[in-house]
């Protein structure tokens, strides 16, 4: 089957093409997914290169299961985001256990950006605003208002009640509110 | 009634939406190595099955016939007890003074008729 004709396929259809032996599928998959993978390491990690190496061993895991996937259990993403969190959790402790000194402090003043530029502060300013939050706090913030998932989604990948998420996701939003709050008018959130 | 995620921090939305439109773009050498793993693994899982490479011998095909380990086993008893019965057997069986004891004739007028009787 060509690329093209698979874009409307489910991720599960895929998943199964793949198991038996199609290349088009792979490389649909791989076209579809990879960049949402990406996406959610490097909010999760805030380091772009940390961010690649997670996205392809989550990757490599998924190309792994996929002859023992079992449709209709979970969603691909889903479990896919399971692995990234859990693949970020593990380089974090990692790198808390070796180099705790050496990570740099967020930037305290930033030069003005520009209006064309300004978007794109904003992405960093809660990137560095993210980092600082604990490990569950940035992905129950991520996965519901940067992702756009829903709560019992949310609830399914952290392996925990929609309850706790909706705790999460309110104390993780606290802290970021706090730690944006001087930066939002240089960042014009006024223009908003 | 509780306020929806937007309502309580709205600020914060403005970054939400920043980050959407400013996601981390995956190389195309990251994405050429994924691709590269997911033709590994196919190729990997299309590949038959290892077979032996070691030619069946006519010896391996007879023990195989035979039954294997477990009929070996029987026949090399048999054949240690037959060796063993052979070089011990009891003196008395073929000792000339015992003859009377196994050769007993229980019927002999049965075994002249049919030797030399009318046919």
């Amino acid at each position: 089957m060509p690329l093209d004709t698979m874009s409307d396929e489910p991720d599960e259809v895929l998943l199964v093409l793949f198991a038996n032996g199609n290349a088009s599928a792979a490389r649909a998959l791989t076209a579809r997914l990879t960049p949402r993978v990406m996406g959610h390491a490097y909010r999760l990690l805030g380091n772009h290169a940390e961010a690649e190496d997670v996205t392809q061993e989550a990757m490599l895991r998924l190309w792994k299961i996929a002859p023992d996937w079992r449709q209709g259990e979970a969603k691909v993403t889903t479990w896919l985001y399971r692995v990234v969190a859990n693949l970020c959790t593990d380089l974090r402790r990692r790198a808390r256990g070796v180099a705790l000194d050496s990570i740099p402090e967020p930037e305290d003043g930033r030069a003005s950006v520009t209006d064309h530029m300004q978007a794109e502060a904003r992405a960093e300013a809660l990137q560095t605003a993210l980092d600082q939050l604990p490990d569950r706090q940035r992905q129950a913030v991520v996965l519901r208002h940067i992702e756009g998932l829903a709560n019992p989604e949310i609830a399914e990948i952290m392996d925990i009640t929609t309850e706790a998420v909706e705790s999460l996701t309110a104390r993780g939003k606290r802290a970021l509110t706090a730690a944006l709050a001087g930066r939002q008018e240089e960042l014009g959130y006024g223009d908003e | 009634m509780a306020m929806s995620d937007k309502d309580d921090m709205p600020g914060l939305e403005v970054f939400f939406d920043a980050a959407r439109r400013h996601a981390a773009e995956p190389s195309a050498a990251l994405m050429a190595r994924i691709d590269e793993d997911a033709q590994a693994v196919q190729a990997l899982a299309q590949r038959p099955a290892p077979q032996s490479t070691r030619r069946s011998t006519l010896s391996s095909q007879l023990y195989r016939l035979l039954g294997g380990w477990p009929a070996m086993t029987g026949l090399a008893t048999a054949a240690v007890a037959g060796v063993w019965l052979g070089i011990s057997l009891p003196e008395g069986i073929l000792d000339g003074t015992s003859d009377a004891a196994y050769l007993v004739d229980v019927a002999p007028e049965l075994a002249f008729d049919l030797a030399g009787g009318d046919f």
